[in-house]
């Protein structure tokens, strides 16, 4: 943070468990739509407590839910949701009610759901860009990755863009020339910030009855079997027994369909800057052919004893070929890093299942 | 999946005077409230005023769906409604109401107004008018009934909660919208499949001193999913064991449910087991691996793309260099073997690494 930051940096982000359930619930709604919405809270001593959030109203998907395609324009509408105009009017507007019953009046960022991680792309930034660059810096953005989360542990994220960053995307400078000088790479775009879920008294109250608290006097034994069936207990909802599913391939599958497209991406890229060199390359072959013989003809000139030619019109005749931006390559690389780890994770879970499975199988063979 | 009361009894209520042409529903209504609502509505209980108003309860309108029949009702949402209260008037910002529910129906189209809530279990003619307001037609629910939701906030009782739906009594005219007949009616709290992970980090912070508790990775879950099964286990072998010493009483049904969920394990072949096993690893581990030589390519590529300049060259470099990135695996791939294969071994135990680690690269 070589930012000058005035007051303490940033270091960590307190959800209240009320907008987890709120994110949660808005993102497998629309799933696999992706869900925005707007976060509001405070900041204390560097950590920012979300206390409340709200979605954001999208272009109506039930309007054109019978095409099947469509979930992938309405899916870009929705990621665009966050910094579209109507939108900041519409949140200006929830925050000014929401006041009026003591909630938090001050927006911190906003939340996006996400699919196996496909989260890293120029939509993120360009929202998270938006609410960073406002007078009210201090916003994060926050992702829930819904599929994840439906095979285990939730999947919750929080993450701010790097000042360096900022500053090269506000100026949108992402040339090679650029990026060598401020030493920006794909690893310093995003900034991750551990969160935290926080209970009120209330709510942990609440939550110690939930299912319902555990029978307090001596059970009576089950008549029969059917009995037993008939009336199972409740499953403590943590710890969260679902993690122990096996089934992990067709995440894994996904994951790497995934990240075959990133890799498609990247050849783009790269094809895109090659296209660029060998342009570039041309134009100053013909530059230095022009200025040879705009060098020869001048000598030819002077022995005519005429004015010379102004040596410099090759400004004027020719024009080099902008640099593609180095943007787009950067956040590919981001996303396949961020996949592969996930691949890691998944590795590292399903296989101390599958050992597991196989000594419980194979007692012996342990 | 769902927090269930025991057996409910559907009292038929008495039909409202209703509007020519317009019938409205008798049926008996069955409450399923999510999560969420409950959570809002407790975070609303927490955050009333207390200064200007000696109400000690707030209220605030139910969102959801009706299921088509209207037996059902699903609430999904809820938001806070300002009101002052005291001995005698009640002012409910209407205005604030309609422009709110407005601005919530904007976001979720599919919700509709179901009714209103309150943090105190007590019930009074204030409750009867506000009552009147949201099953009223021109504001409310009309003709399906208003739902009336009171979740009890005492401090140092149990949070309780009870539904009701209302009836018109039969007192004169002037004192009609201020009376009404409360009619409880059976509700459950249910969660789905996407909420139960969320719920699961929720619950993991109830016993902490600062109720809060951090995001944990999937590995970390699967690590207490794995301690609490252990434990289970264990309790249960307890119990076996201690009917086998005789000391305490056989239940003939716990027996039976103990050889049906054993005999539910597979019988497979040992050697099918290995073979599977070790196919199932090796694509797990080759996959693993490969995803990490590709991160090191695109890691490589891009390093190259912005360090040739350093090298005193033209851009002609870092167009050779951005596609020798892509090409040159063979440098790339070696390090990602060598990180993947010490990935998949720290995952996957101490046992039979060796075994793997050589057939990784022939891959």
């Amino acid at each position: 943070m070589a930012d000058a930051v005035k007051e303490v940096p940033l270091n960590s982000v307190q959800v209240e468990a009320l907008v987890v359930m709120k994110i949660v619930k808005a993102c497998a709604a629309s799933f696999p739509t992706t869900a925005t919405g707007s976060i509001v809270g405070m900041d204390v001593n560097g950590t920012l407590q979300i206390t409340n959030s709200f979605p954001f109203p999208t272009a109506d998907i039930a309007a054109s839910d019978s095409h099947p395609n469509d979930h992938m324009a309405a899916s870009n509408i929705a990621a665009a949701a966050p910094r579209s105009k109507a939108n900041v009017t519409y949140q200006n507007e929830m925050i000014k009610y929401l006041r009026e019953v003591n909630v938090d009046a001050n927006n911190v960022g906003w939340y996006t759901s996400a699919n196996m991680g496909n989260f890293i792309n120029t939509s993120l930034i360009e929202n998270q860009f938006f609410y960073q660059k406002e007078p009210n810096e201090r916003t994060v953005a926050l992702v829930h990755d819904v599929s994840r989360s439906s095979q285990g542990a939730l999947s919750l994220r929080a993450f701010r863009l790097s000042p360096s960053f900022m500053v090269a995307y506000k100026e949108s400078k992402f040339t090679a020339e650029n990026m060598l000088k401020t030493k920006l790479t794909y690893k310093d775009v995003l900034i991750e910030l551990p969160i935290i879920v926080h209970n009120s008294h209330l709510l942990t109250s609440f939550l110690h009855q939930l299912p319902s608290s555990a029978p307090k006097d001596e059970l009576k034994f089950p008549a029969s079997l059917a009995d037993l069936n008939a009336n199972t207990p409740d499953i403590p909802l943590y710890p969260n027994l679902e993690s122990l599913d096996l089934s992990i391939d067709p995440y894994l599958e996904r994951t790497c369909d995934m990240l075959l497209d990133s890799i498609e991406t990247h050849y783009t890229e790269l094809n895109n800057f090659q296209y660029f060199q060998r342009q570039l390359a041309r134009e100053q072959a013909k530059i230095t052919a022009w200025k040879t013989k705009r060098t020869a003809e001048n000598s030819t000139r002077a022995q005519q004893k005429l004015a010379p030619l102004p040596e410099d019109e090759w400004e004027r005749l020719f024009k080099l070929p902008v640099e593609p931006s180095r943007l787009e390559g950067m956040l590919n690389a981001k996303q396949v890093d961020q996949y592969s780890r996930q691949v890691d994770g998944f590795t590292a879970s399903i296989t101390s299942k599958m050992f597991a499975v196989k000594s419980n199988l194979l007692p012996e063979s342990s | 999946m769902a927090v269930d009361l025991p057996s409910f009894l559907h009292l038929a209520r008495p039909l409202a005077p209703a509007a020519i042409g317009v019938q409205p529903t008798t049926a008996p209504v069955n409450v399923i409230i999510q999560p969420q609502a409950v959570f809002s509505i407790l975070d609303h209980a927490i955050r009333r005023d207390i200064r200007d108003t000696q109400s000690t309860r707030v209220i605030g309108a139910l969102l959801g769906v009706r299921s088509e029949d209207g037996m059902e009702v699903e609430v999904r949402n809820c938001f806070a409604i300002p009101h002052t209260e005291n001995e005698d008037q009640v002012e409910v910002d209407v205005e604030y109401q309609k422009n709110m529910l407005a601005l919530q129906l904007k976001a979720s189209p599919r919700e509709v107004l179901l009714g209103w809530y309150t943090t105190s279990l007590e019930l009074n003619s204030f409750s009867a008018l506000i009552q009147n307001f949201f099953a009223s037609p021109e504001t409310g629910t009309f003709p399906h009934p208003a739902v009336h939701l009171t979740v009890s906030t005492e401090s140092g009782k149990e949070i309780e909660a009870k539904a009701y739906i209302s009836a018109p009594v039969g007192v004169n005219a002037e004192r009609a919208a201020e009376s009404c007949l409360f009619i409880p009616v059976p509700y459950e709290i249910r969660y789905g499949e996407a909420e139960k992970s969320g719920l699961e980090l929720i619950s993991g912070a109830k016993d902490s001193e600062n109720r809060a508790a951090p995001v944990v990775s999937d590995i970390e879950g699967l690590e207490r999913a794995v301690d609490q099964t252990l434990d289970l286990l264990d309790r249960v072998a307890e119990y076996v064991s201690s009917i086998l010493d005789e000391e305490r009483d056989p239940s003939n049904a716990l027996g039976q449910f103990l050889m049906n969920a054993l005999s539910l394990a597979p019988k497979v072949d040992p050697q099918d087991i290995e073979r599977d096993f070790n196919n199932h690893i090796q694509d797990v581990l080759v996959v693993s691996y490969l995803a990490n030589t590709i991160r090191t390519q695109i890691d490589l590529s891009q390093r190259l793309a912005t360090a040739t300049l350093t090298m005193g060259g033209t851009d002609a470099l870092a167009a050779t260099g951005g596609g020798e990135g892509g090409e040159r695996g063979e440098r790339g791939g070696q390090r990602g073997g060598n990180r993947g294969g010490r990935g998949g071994g720290r995952g996957g135990g101490r046992g039979g690494r060796e075994q793997r680690e050589p057939r990784e690269p022939a891959e």
